[in-house]
């Protein structure tokens, strides 16, 4: 027997020297100690040490993994089996800027595995390792960045890219690395009472990534300039997400005026246009620059600023008219930051009125009343979930806000609580005193920071102004509410596996029953509920459950919201009534779809739902509707498929999502989904034959039966809905047709005669492809031509085409 | 007390009972894989589903709590087919081989790693009498056999093969000059000698260069290796070359059990989750076959975890999960004491001894 030098072979993952200075021995120690001393040695905490241990060290080395074991009560196995069960930890040391690429529904549609690709194409050499040679940016894809409306979206260090293109790649490096020390001015010198207007600017995720930030300190330089008496509001989101960034003019006299896609030459502008100048030289200024303004151009205001008001606002006026606001009650108006305009607008009446004279039963059996079902995607009644949370005993109970949204493509939690924290935490108080608990925890999800910190500013200023704490409004209630950021990973969304997360331990689910609100967090009653739903439960106690009942179907009462993008001309988060058909969404909320091409069909409930074809866009938005349809109302997002969009395509990439994301415990959805993976991939690839569809079909059903969680039951959901809709489509990728010219292994790039030979192509290929020919029509090199788009995308004369190889 | 039907018969029991347990109570046969008494149950393998029939839905009964009006249903053929695919998706990416190539092309099925491990051991008497128990009526056929053995070696596409013939006529040798004392047995084997039945037998599928070298990890690297075998160290010596590509578990495994059970073929087209890896602990001998494992984590809730007596975890998720030592320790300062408990309760061969 051979020992001596046995390899000692270590997972892949690991590597332990740490070859950057900063990972020190000395300093990791220290960092550990530092982390610990704030969070303290229980197991329980082992996600968030290593969350702050890696924020500090910007990964974790194992010596940072083994000095945690020895100070903490953490065990090297729970250590280990954590840390690599959740994707936001690194084992590996990384670039110092991260390019975070969206891989989500919307932005997969809109092209970003190109995206991806011309990335490294630019920064990176070695194709095992994601760090550039410099150490100076890292890759990595991530599941949602919940920016749907921008997509494709590019995020570095948290400064947001949105509609990006392969050719951008170059562009948005040297943006980024110019605009480092670029200081942001967010804060205005002063505030007076009587002021001239209101400035209403959205600084929800979308609108910032849009460039509002921007926006916001050219209007406070604009007002300082001019001396405006304006004042400055920053507001949550509007809804209008693909219109960023959107700023709304409130004068005195109440008269609104929204513009959207503001730049910011247009500011002062816009401002000057509604607003005048205080001081008389200022105002001399303003007028003579007007005069000059006049003399130079024909017309002084520029761009979508002089559309007449009417067309300006028709079409905001069709997005916002057929909503129904109640989970974003006041959208747009309130202020995220601020307590005092939440109470202005009647916040935290409804859990006054539940302490000061309602017993618990009688709460619950409003919630009952009302018809609320679980907005997570289960839709189970959420009066009846409090009831039993409510009677069951137990020592400590607690309420988990689920806002572990991960379905890519949906971000109507993320909004809501980045718009409307207050509402969310009176919603979880609300719950809490019904069910007799006394702790709130929010489960939020990692890739949302900035939700996080709205939410942790808002519980500040909930405990200042005593609504959480000891003896709320007087009474004997007392409720508390932390935070717990997620670690990401899509299948702590289900409830039990959110609890093992909460508990420190791997996010797999287990089989309910016992159920959470028997059994859950520390063993004690838990009542999870999702975002959405804790944000409609101040509307149906203030309103009464009678006005929540009315509106709706007959099983699905209220509204929802609803995450609209993909192939849209207007996407943007929505609330709509129960009852609302797929139709009226796509064409009078989101205008129909964009650039000239046809609705193909709806992929509603990300992984777990399916494509829902636009022969069936009658159908309403209704719980039962849609699982019968074979989708799911899933948590809200909806994507919005065209012609270009292959269905083939679409299921390999919930797929490839489901497959990453299952916790690997049970075999059907561990093994089938990989199983079902190669399957469709053999598809896209022209490799698979009719047989192979038929096993397809087969795996489906297995995993669907037996799998464990919700994850692993719904995971084949798009798969069936496209072979219950679209089987030509999958029959036609057997021959190695792909209708839509999406699959890259099925189809080729090719010049038509309308090249002129301007070059550009040639120029803009990264791997040589296309011979230089001025003033001759091009040709694509067929053996080195790595389709990734570029030549189509800068090509003037559309004479860039894609054919199906075997077409 | 709950009340509920299983296979139409109905059953009274208390509450808290799994279906499993009421079932096996009744005397019904549910199988499973990642369930063991005693251990908190985890619900992996799903080998043991059953079906609802009120509900429509199917449960795995290991965890699943009898409850009132359940009308369960474990033996229909919908639960059987099931169960099978269970057992085949597991068989997938099960990458392993019961039985080595050379022992599967050998005309007399001499059960040559097992002989060559005894050998390497210096336990000739073991060796001896292994031989001895499969020697066909005509005697050792290895003088007349062209040698396929080393021709399906696997160690040939390293370097040579191991000297197989050599060292099995080397040891009929020795029989003969101990034919006095060892006569009975000869007398008794044949008589008990059966023709077993062709067992299930998994493949290992397509093998990447890299992943055979992993075997050599159980090897001598003895460059200077002879082909004559003329005494027992030098068989000793050659016996060290072999890669025991075998399974030694192939008589005590619950995966091969349960898909003989089953009549099942193993799956074409193996799934590839991880590169094969053999981790040997010097300490203890405890061999851990990454590619053998079905991930029912019984190892893992066996032992419970602690800084003294580190134990086996998961690593990752979905279907690159894996059990593993600890990120923070080295695989030969893990299970100090427990060993022998991991290797029995392990339901296929990736737990086993050196």
């Amino acid at each position: 027997m051979y020992i001596e030098e046995l390899n000692q072979d270590k997972p892949d993952i690991l590597i332990n020297d740490c070859t950057c200075e900063q990972s020190s021995q000395q300093n990791i120690t220290s960092v550990v100690d530092e982390v610990v001393a704030l969070t303290g040695r229980d197991p329980e905490k082992v996600i968030i040490i290593l969350q702050e241990v890696q924020k500090r060290l910007n990964w974790l080395p194992s010596e940072a993994l083994k000095y945690i074991c020895k100070v903490t009560d953490i065990t090297p196995g729970q250590i280990s089996g954590v840390s690599t069960f959740y994707s936001q930890f690194r084992h590996l040391p990384v670039g110092k800027h991260t390019i975070k690429i969206c891989a989500g529904t919307a932005c997969h549609v809109k092209g970003s595995p190109l995206i991806s690709e011309a990335f490294k194409r630019v920064l990176i050499t070695d194709n095992t390792n994601n760090t550039s040679p410099d150490n100076l940016f890292s890759i990595e894809e991530v599941a949602c960045l919940g920016c749907c409306t921008l997509a494709p979206v590019v995020q570095i260090d948290g400064k947001t890219y949105g509609h990006v293109k392969p050719t951008h790649a170059d562009e948005i490096i040297h943006d980024f690395l110019n605009s480092g020390n670029r200081s942001i001015k967010t804060t205005e010198s002063e505030l007076s009472q009587d002021i001239d207007a209101e400035i209403r600017i959205g600084i929800g995720s979308c609108c910032v990534a849009g460039g509002s930030k921007e926006i916001l300190s050219e209007i406070i330089d604009v007002k300082e300039r001019y001396n405006l008496n304006i004042r400055l509001k920053p507001v949550g989101c509007v809804g209008v997400c693909n219109q960023t960034p959107l700023m709304e003019i409130v004068t005195k006299e109440n008269i609104h005026s929204r513009y959207t896609k503001v730049s910011k030459p247009q500011v002062e502008e816009i401002l000057l246009k509604h607003i005048r100048p205080r001081t008389l030289n200022k105002r001399i200024k303003y007028n003579i620059n007007d005069l000059v303004d006049t003399f130079l151009s024909d017309d002084k205001l520029s761009g979508q600023v002089n559309i007449p008001v009417e067309l300006r606002e028709k079409y905001l006026n069709n997005f916002l008219n057929h909503q129904v606001h109640i989970a974003t009650e006041n959208s747009g108006v309130l202020s995220p930051e601020s307590y005092e305009e939440y109470c202005l607008s009647g916040g935290f009446e409804a859990l006054r009125k539940c302490i000061k004279d309602s017993a618990r039963e009688s709460i619950i059996r409003s919630i009952t009343d009302s018809g609320l079902r679980g907005r997570g995607g289960a839709g189970f009644s959420t009066g009846k979930k409090w009831g039993i949370s409510l009677h069951t005993e137990g020592k400590t109970k607690y309420v988990v806000c689920n806002g572990d949204e991960g379905d890519p493509g949906a971000f109507m939690d993320r909004m809501l609580l980045e718009s409307f924290p207050f509402r969310v935490i009176e919603g979880m108080i609300i719950a809490g005193y019904a069910t007799g608990a006394n702790e709130g925890i929010f489960y939020i999800r990692a890739e949302y920071p900035l939700a996080v910190t709205r939410v942790r500013l808002a519980l500040k200023l909930c405990y200042d102004n005593g609504v959480l704490g000891n003896n709320i409004y007087e009474s004997t209630f007392s409720f508390d509410i932390k935070i717990f950021e997620g670690a990401g990973a899509f299948v702590c969304g289900e409830e039990t596996a959110l609890i093992s997360s909460l508990e420190g331990k791997r996010g797999t689910p287990h089989l309910r029953p016992p159920y959470p609100a028997v059994k859950g967090f520390r063993d004690m009653p838990t009542l999870v509920n999702n975002v959405e739903t804790l944000s409609v439960i101040p509307w149906i106690i203030a309103n009464g459950a009678e006005a929540f009942n009315i509106i709706g179907t007959e099983k699905s009462k209220g509204t929802k919201v609803f995450a609209l993008a993909g192939k849209i001309s207007k996407g943007g988060l929505i609330e709509v009534p129960m009852g609302t058909t797929i139709r009226e969404i796509v064409e009078n909320i989101g205008n129909g779809v964009a650039d000239g091409n046809t609705f193909k069909a709806v992929q509603i409930g990300g992984p777990s739902g399916g494509c829902i074809p636009a022969s069936k866009a009658d159908t309403t938005i209704d719980y039962e509707e849609l699982t019968k349809l074979g989708a799911m109302m899933g948590s809200g997002g909806m994507v919005v498929l065209d012609n270009t969009d292959c269905m083939v395509d679409m299921a390999k990439y919930f797929l490839t999502f489901t497959h990453k994301q299952s916790c690997g415990k049970c075999t059907f959805c561990r093994i089938g989904t990989k199983q079902m993976l190669n399957i469709i991939t053999g598809l896209t690839e022209g490799k698979a034959t009719l047989e192979d569809i038929e096993e397809l079909e087969k795996l489906c059903k297995l995993v669907k039966d037996g799998s464990l969680c919700g994850l692993g039951k719904t995971s084949p959901n798009p798969v069936l809905t496209g072979l219950l809709y679209f089987r030509e489509e999958y029959e036609e990728h057997t021959r190695g047709i792909c209708r839509a010219n999406k699959c890259r292994d099925l189809i080729r790039y090719s010049v038509n005669d309308n090249c002129t030979g301007c070059t550009k192509c040639s120029q803009e290929c990264p791997v040589k492809a296309i011979p230089f020919k001025p003033y001759e029509k091009h040709e694509i090199n067929q053996l080195i031509c790595t389709k990734c788009d570029n030549c189509r995308i800068v090509c003037p004369e559309k004479a860039i085409e894609i054919i199906n190889i075997n077409g | 007390m709950v009340k509920l039907k299983i296979n139409s018969n109905d059953y009274e029991v208390q509450d808290g009972l799994t279906i499993l347990d009421v079932a096996r109570s009744a005397g019904l046969d549910i199988p499973t894989l990642c369930n063991c008494d005693g251990l908190p149950h985890f619900s992996s393998c799903m080998i043991c589903m059953v079906k609802d029939k009120r509900t429509g839905n199917f449960l795995p009964s290991c965890s699943a709590l009898a409850r009132d009006g359940m009308d369960i249903d474990c033996m229909s053929e919908e639960v059987i087919f099931l169960r099978r695919k269970a057992i085949e998706l597991l068989l997938s990416e099960h990458r392993a081989e019961c039985e080595a190539p050379c022992k599967v092309v050998c005309p007399g099925g001499y059960d040559i790693p097992l002989m060559n491990r005894l050998l390497s051991a210096k336990d000739f008497t073991g060796a001896i009498k292994l031989s001895i128990g499969q020697l066909q009526s005509s005697g050792l056929i290895c003088t007349d056999c062209p040698g396929y053995c080393e021709n399906a070696c696997r160690r040939k596409k390293i370097d040579t093969p191991v000297s197989i013939r050599n060292m099995q006529i080397f040891i009929s040798q020795q029989i003969k000059q101990e034919n006095n004392t060892l006569n009975q047995y000869i007398i008794s084997f044949k008589e008990n000698k059966e023709k077993s039945p062709k067992r299930f037998s998994s493949h290992i599928g397509k093998l990447d260069p890299s992943e055979l070298s992993e075997w050599l990890k159980e090897c001598s690297d003895d460059i200077n290796r002879v082909r004559e075998i003329s005494d027992s160290d030098s068989a000793a010596n050659e016996s060290e070359s072999c890669m025991h590509c075998d399974c030694r578990a192939a008589d005590n495994c619950s995966l091969r059990d349960i898909a003989e059970k089953f009549s099942l073929k193993d799956p074409r087209g193996k799934l590839v989750n991880s590169p094969i890896q053999k981790k040997i602990n010097i300490n203890s001998g405890l061999i851990f076959e990454n590619a053998k494992c079905i991930k029912c984590g019984l190892c893992v809730r066996l032992c419970e975890d602690s800084k003294n007596e580190p134990s086996l975890c998961f690593i990752n998720r979905g279907f690159v999960s894996i059990i593993s030592e600890p990120l923070t320790e080295n695989f030969n300062n893990i299970l100090k004491t427990k060993t022998k408990e991991v290797i029995a309760i392990c339901p296929t061969g990736a737990l086993s001894m050196f």
